[in-house]
């Protein structure tokens, strides 16, 4: 009888925590670090939300291509998706950018790059908080 | 925001901020122990720099 009560509560405890998960994961994309601070990692919370704010701050203070999601071809396309995994910090990006971008000189470049793996890692971090959250990762 | 303007770095300057800023986020999100973070983040680091200033050094021949 207990071994069929537990039996029945497992799933269920499963689909909770799997549903929480989720919610982890997109909460540490949206808001670099709050999927760890979430789960009271403090330390690789305060680690992504700086990193993460600082690629921004710097790339998009070097000029490089904040890309919008009205791109010309696949590249400009898949720019977007990078830079929109930063989260909310897309919208920073977006307003530090009043000049627009300067691609002329290496140094927009440089910035383009930098808000490109802004994203990347903050994508990275946020399905690290994921599986964290799923138990899979310490 | 005149902050969009006000950054300007030399190809080594924008290396080594990449280079510090990705090592460190990886060390965090990899390993558990401060000390081995740093190691981690030493290590990253000095790969980072090492293959960047590798592939500059293979491709000087063919900038002109």
């Amino acid at each position: 009888m207990a071994d069929e009560t537990s039996a029945r509560a497992a799933p269920s405890r499963d689909s909770k925590r799997e549903a929480m998960a989720y919610f982890i994961g997109v909460a540490g994309w949206l808001v670099p670090g709050l999927g760890h601070a979430l789960l009271k990692m403090w330390g690789r919370a305060v680690a992504c939300f700086l990193t993460v704010g600082l690629l921004v701050i710097v790339g998009a203070g070097m000029r490089g291509n904040v890309f919008s999601s009205r791109g010309n071809d696949a590249f400009d396309s898949l720019g977007f998706l990078a830079d929109l995994g930063t989260g909310t910090f897309y919208l920073v990006a977006r307003s530090l950018e009043s000049n627009g971008p300067d691609v002329s000189h290496a140094g927009g470049d440089y910035g383009t790059r930098f808000l490109a793996a802004a994203g990347v890692l903050n994508l990275l971090a946020a399905l690290h908080a994921y599986e964290a959250a799923r138990g899979r990762k310490a | 925001m005149t902050t969009a303007t006000a950054i300007k770095l030399s190809h080594l300057q924008a290396m080594l901020l990449f280079a510090l800023v990705i090592s460190v986020a990886f060390g965090f999100l990899s390993r558990r122990q401060p000390i081995e973070r740093v190691k981690y983040i030493a290590w990253s680091l000095f790969l980072f720099l090492l293959i960047g200033v590798g592939i500059a050094w293979a491709m000087a021949p063919f900038s002109r």
